[in-house]
């Protein structure tokens, strides 16, 4: 099983509404996020431009770096789903994993001194019947969810919908193969190589 | 109700130590979590999912609310809502925090120092009910009526009708909101006029058709002329829109700011604030020089090729010209006049093929209403020409006449928009089978607003893109509107014309003279006077005589009445939501004139600066978790907005202003000096709840919530609710229903600008109001922005503004995980412009008006054009949060508010009165960030909610 987020970025408008509703869903502190959305651009010369928006929150890496580093094991991928999670009982706050994480979407719990990070709300979708928050309540319907080895998963189903060279994934120099997939057409902007 | 015990994030948390393990020996974890869910169902409270709606904006998306032991601990969107289909934006979800707010005010609060020292006192509602009271029968005693004025506006309230009616049962003439000639008014006012129809609002849930389901929506082109759905509406017609550009349709986006709905647009023409007329006038000109138009539309279903007599600017109908003309229609259906292309053969009606006067002269003839097919005569568009010693035009020549010199090179160097992209644009949404324009709120913050909107209202009509499938101007809903039987009226005083019946007054558009004088005559004397006078006298109202519309006054002749007591002065002000300071134009005049006023009341769910700085008493409303109501219309279904909690002795919108009115009947021995039936608004929790559920059909509140799955959503039938060319449906004088204005056409020439500038008409009657020191121009005309950037050495930069999807209106300063991610106002800027100002990105920056000074911070985007900026409206609560040291407290509005630095003075616009809160000029500088503002996510703290343990509580009233 491999269950991750699939974004269509020709809808996303940028609203936050994910990042918020995951805050709510999750009870997490201010200043402290397990997603955010960044505005790529306008890039061009005023009026020829074009932009977009990134959510970013855990790729569900099927080779996660962050694991690779946990000193205690608090850090794992769960066989059974493919979801990488944090067993905080385990978690020393070392933050080595908030390091290794090539894309930054780790969050370290100050009150409780524990590395967070998204759980694609386990709590929620554990028995595979619900989708997380910031799917449900996303403002442009841009946000699937799903087993990618399941091909009637609305996220298998984003992706096979889509024109092959539209989907993209955030580069990965450490081979960290993340599972969640982006779409973007050039009709709306060029998918930019982000460092 | 159902009930609902999945696992919450504790829980998971707890088995997340299980999960390790499982997944050490290889076993699932969901196997386990059954375990984990049930031994924490055992011990868990009870959570119930109660239907509801989101009020974080106007739209009211079906939201469903999880509630523990009376505490509402999650929202989300209701997947089964048509157009939001389960989302919800972040202004909605943030309303747990605002509900439970340490902020909110739970309690009446009577002033217990001077004005701006923010001390308060706790009274009970008797106190609080018998001071209001006590203040507004003096007031009224001793100065009369006049002295008392309302107020509403400004977001996270909805005394709309309560704030127009108070005053009405007071007899008095004065209320005014910030919306009003600045957001919606014109384009509701002005749509009724020209189609008798709806406007092209999306945000006010106007336009619904571009929003049915994909396989029913046959729109192909929307043009967004200053509309943001996408931050404004994020969840509803924001998603409205995403579904239908993922269906393929295209998008047009007219906008000074690259908003998210311009960079999934197919074309984005960079307008400079402000200039939209010049832009609208060029798409006149394009349209009707290559004649994209849609002929047999605006041919015989407009009234663009009717004659117009040069001297009235009013059609002639065919009775003045032929006085033995008999017209087949009757009396309510006159028959104008055209020349006849049937008498000009092998001639063409083009605009720029000009016949001799000669010839036109013998073509002129009699053109009575029919359909199409029916119609004796084939009418020319374009003729000027002379006949029986009149000069006439038709009014498609005069619109000609407005756009000829706007060529798409003359465009662009006016407002900014490059020829070859303004060009593609106009072929786009000239050459779509069906498309239609979404007029957005730019257009009225703008002395421009009519102009726009009828330029708007004009080009569709030209088009042809009118009661088809996938035109946001087409009919829908039900009634005799969607399914005429009889020829088609507007009644135009109030909402829907409300006050027309209820008091006797304003002519019924499409009735003959002949018949609104039988139905005027048939009220009773004594309302229908004191109605007429009420709007006579009403302040602005002979200059801007479309506010009556609504029967709200003019802002700035309200506050120069306040200051000088001319022609009278109001001194006892009820205001009913908001913070006026962040919402008013030119706020430090208001500030001003604040010690003028002898009393002013407020209510919100919060203190706002309008409260610190001006309030000596404040009733506590409920958040809107907290107030019943009913939904907006989504596609045909009306969902609930449900009392999903209640705590403190907050009270819903309508109750102070009825229990103060009650009050004061008291003290006067039983009688109101006002209108009657006066105030229109619920009394108590218990009217409010019956009102809700016998609009869902329910026998009471009771058997409304144990049934509430059967009752919400109530749908209207879908079939019914869209129809299509309902204005070709033959009705019961065998003729086709046609429109309900007065010649049943289209009037793209707004034939009810002219009649009301001059007598008020039909808003004034029986009792005329005196002639506007003008008529009202009844086309798009090119008007410049008072304060303009061309010109403007001093103050170089035009800015605008325009909503981030964080905050409605002035709601939600204090919604700590809104202000983290959106702390302080961000100014767009020109990269080039900021370079040479030495500005770099995120720097704080000075901006300045000739009315002003602000802060904020840089946001260097190629997404404004160069000498064009762009800031969403602020204010700060954090100012005076008790976290802050007392003698470092500020009211919050002077910080980073645009609203110092608007425009409230002359010129306003002509019909509606409409001020400058867009397109006015400032400079901007370098600067420091402002004492108290804060910044960092963790400075929120004191934000956090705190209120979850306050006991759940009874009805007040």
């Amino acid at each position: 099983m491999k269950r991750c987020l699939v974004i269509d970025l020709n809808r996303c408008t940028g609203c936050d509404s994910c990042v918020v509703a995951c805050k709510h869903e999750n009870g997490i502190g201010l200043g402290e996020y397990w997603t955010r959305v960044a505005t790529v651009g306008p890039t061009g010369k005023n009026p020829d431009i074009e932009m977009y928006w990134l959510p970013s929150q855990c790729q569900q890496c099927e080779n996660p770096q962050c694991v690779r580093v946990c000193p205690t094991g608090a850090s794992y991928r769960d066989p059974a789903t493919g979801v990488v999670l944090v067993d905080k009982s385990k978690c020393i706050g070392c933050r080595y994993c908030m390091m290794a994480c090539p894309y930054g979407v780790r969050s370290f719990n100050e009150a409780e001194g524990v590395v967070e990070k998204c759980t694609l709300c386990s709590h929620l979708t554990a028995d595979g019947s619900g989708e997380p928050a910031c799917v449900h309540n996303c403002c442009a319907g841009a946000r699937y969810f799903g087993d990618l080895d399941d091909p009637n998963s609305p996220a298998s189903k984003a992706i096979a919908a889509a024109n092959p060279a539209d989907v993209h994934h955030l580069p990965d120099p450490q081979d960290s193969r993340p599972s969640t997939a982006y779409i973007l057409s050039p009709k709306i902007a060029t998918w930019k190589e982000l460092s | 109700m159902a009930i609902d015990t999945t696992l919450s994030r504790r829980t998971f948390a707890k088995a997340s130590a299980l999960t390790a393990a499982a997944a050490a020996i290889g076993v699932s974890m969901s196997d386990l979590l059954v375990e984990t869910d049930q031994a924490y169902a055992d011990s868990a409270a009870e959570t119930k999912v109660v239907k509801t709606s989101c009020h974080g904006c106007i739209q009211m998306c079906p939201a469903r609310a999880y509630i523990e032991n009376g505490v509402v601990v999650k929202l989300e969107g209701d997947p089964d809502a048509p157009v939001s289909r389960g989302s919800l934006c972040l202004k909605g979800i943030n309303q747990i925090h605002t509900m439970y707010s340490p902020r909110r005010v739970l309690h009446p609060l009577k002033r217990a120092g001077e004005r701006g020292e923010n001390k308060w006192e706790v009274i009970s509602w008797d106190e609080a009910i018998e001071l209001a009271a006590t203040q507004i029968t003096q007031a009224i005693d001793k100065y009369g009526p006049y002295s008392f004025f309302s107020s509403v506006g400004g977001g996270g309230a909805y005394s709309f009708i309560e704030a127009m009616t108070m005053p009405m049962a007071l007899g008095s003439p004065t209320v005014f909101e910030p919306g009003c000639a600045q957001c919606y008014l014109p384009r509701y006012a002005t749509s009724a006029l020209m189609w008798g129809g709806h406007s092209q609002s999306i945000a006010d849930n106007d336009v619904q058709e571009i929003f049915r389901p994909i396989e029913d929506n046959k729109t192909e082109l929307v043009v967004l002329w200053g509309a943001q759905p996408s931050i404004s509406q994020t969840a509803e017609s924001g998603r409205g829109m995403a579904e239908l550009k993922a269906a393929g349709a295209k998008t047009i986006v007219v906008d000074p700011c690259f908003t998210p709905d311009a960079a999934k647009a197919d074309h984005w023409l960079n307008v400079r604030p402000a200039a939209d007329t010049s832009l609208l006038l060029s798409w006149f000109r394009y349209i009707f020089v290559n004649k994209l138009y849609d002929e047999e539309f605006a041919r015989y279903w407009t009234d663009l090729p009717f004659l117009i007599d040069v001297e009235t600017k009013l059609p002639v109908e065919a009775k003045d010209l032929f006085p033995d003309y008999q017209s087949p229609t009757p009396a309510n259906t006159p028959a104008y006049v055209c020349v006849d292309m049937n008498k000009l053969a092998g001639e063409e009606d083009r605009v720029d093929k000009e016949l001799s006067a000669d010839k036109l002269a013998a073509a002129v003839a009699p053109f009575p209403y029919s359909l199409p097919k029916d119609s004796p005569v084939v009418p020319k568009m374009f003729a000027t020409v002379e006949f029986g010693g009149r000069k006439l035009k038709t009014a498609a020549q005069i619109y000609w006449e407005e756009a000829e010199p706007w060529t798409l090179e003359a465009a662009e160097e006016n407002c900014w928009v490059p020829a070859a992209r303004n060009e593609a644009a106009i072929l786009e949404y000239a050459n779509a089978k069906v498309g239609g324009i979404v007029c957005g709120v730019a257009a009225e913050q703008t002395p421009a607003s009519s102009p726009v909107i009828v330029g708007c209202m004009g080009l569709d009509a030209l088009m042809g893109y009118v009661n088809k499938p996938g035109c946001t101007l087409t009919t829908y809903g039900e009634g005799e509107k969607n399914n005429p039987t009889k020829r088609p009226v507007t009644f135009v005083n109030g909402f829907d014309g409300m006050f027309s019946d209820m008091y006797g007054v304003g002519a019924v558009i499409g009735m003959s003279p002949e018949e609104n004088e039988a139905r005027i005559n048939a009220f009773p004397k004594e309302q229908q006077e004191l109605m007429n006078q009420i709007m006579i006298d009403r302040l602005g109202s002979v200059e801007h005589k479309g506010l009556t519309s609504w029967c709200h006054s003019h802002i700035p002749t309200v506050l120069e009445a306040i200051k000088t007591g001319e022609p009278f002065k109001p001194r006892v002000w009820f205001d009913m939501s908001g913070n006026k300071l962040a919402m008013l134009g030119n706020a430090t005049s208001w500030y001003e004139a604040f010690p003028e006023v002898d009393f002013i009341i407020g209510q919100y769910p919060m203190l706002t600066s309008f409260h610190i700085e001006a309030c000596d008493l404040v009733f506590p409303l409920r958040e809107w978790l907290e107030e019943p109501q009913v939904n907006m219309n989504q596609l045909g279904s009306i969902w609930i907005q449900n009392e999903c909690t209640h705590i403190g002795e907050t009270v819903s919108h309508s109750i102070p202003a009825a229990q103060v009115l009650e009050r004061c009947r008291e003290k006067w021995g039983g009688k109101l000096p006002g209108l009657i039936p006066g105030y229109l608004g619920a009394p108590s929790e218990k009217a409010v709840k019956e009102e809700v559920a016998g609009k869902f059909g329910a026998k009471d509140w009771d058997d409304l919530q144990k049934n509430l799955d059967t009752y919400v959503p109530k749908f209207i039938p879908y079939d019914d609710y869209f129809k299509y060319n309902q204005h070709e449906v033959i009705v019961d004088d065998g003729l086709p229903a046609g429109f309900g204005t007065e010649s049943r056409k289209f009037e793209a020439y707004v034939i009810q600008y002219i009649k009301m500038s001059r007598t008020g008409y039909p808003f004034f009657y029986p009792k005329p109001q005196k002639p506007a020191s003008a008529d009202y121009h009844p086309t798009c005309f090119f008007l410049e922005p008072h304060e303009t950037p061309l010109e403007d050495k001093e103050y170089p930069f035009a800015i605008t503004s325009g909503r981030v999807p964080y905050f409605h209106h002035g709601t939600m300063r204090h919604a700590p995980f809104a202000r983290e991610l959106y702390p302080v106002p961000e100014v767009k800027i020109n990269p080039a412009d900021a370079a040479e100002l030495g500005i770099a990105h995120m720097d704080w920056v000075k901006i300045e008006s000739r009315r002003g000074e602000i802060r904020g911070r840089a946001y260097l985007t190629e997404g404004v054009s160069r000498k064009a900026l762009w800031m969403e409206r602020f204010w700060n609560p954090e100012c005076f949060d008790e976290s802050v040291p007392k003698e470092k407290q500020t009211a919050g509005w002077r910080e980073c508010n645009i609203n110092v630095l608007t425009k409230n003075t002359a010129p306003f616009n002509e019909v509606f009165g409409s001020y400058t809160n867009r397109g006015f000029t400032v400079r901007i500088s370098k600067d420091k960030k402002p004492d108290n503002v804060w910044v960092e996510p963790k400075e929120f703290q004191p934000f956090m909610p705190t209120l979850q343990s306050e006991p759940v509580t009874e009805d007040v009233f």
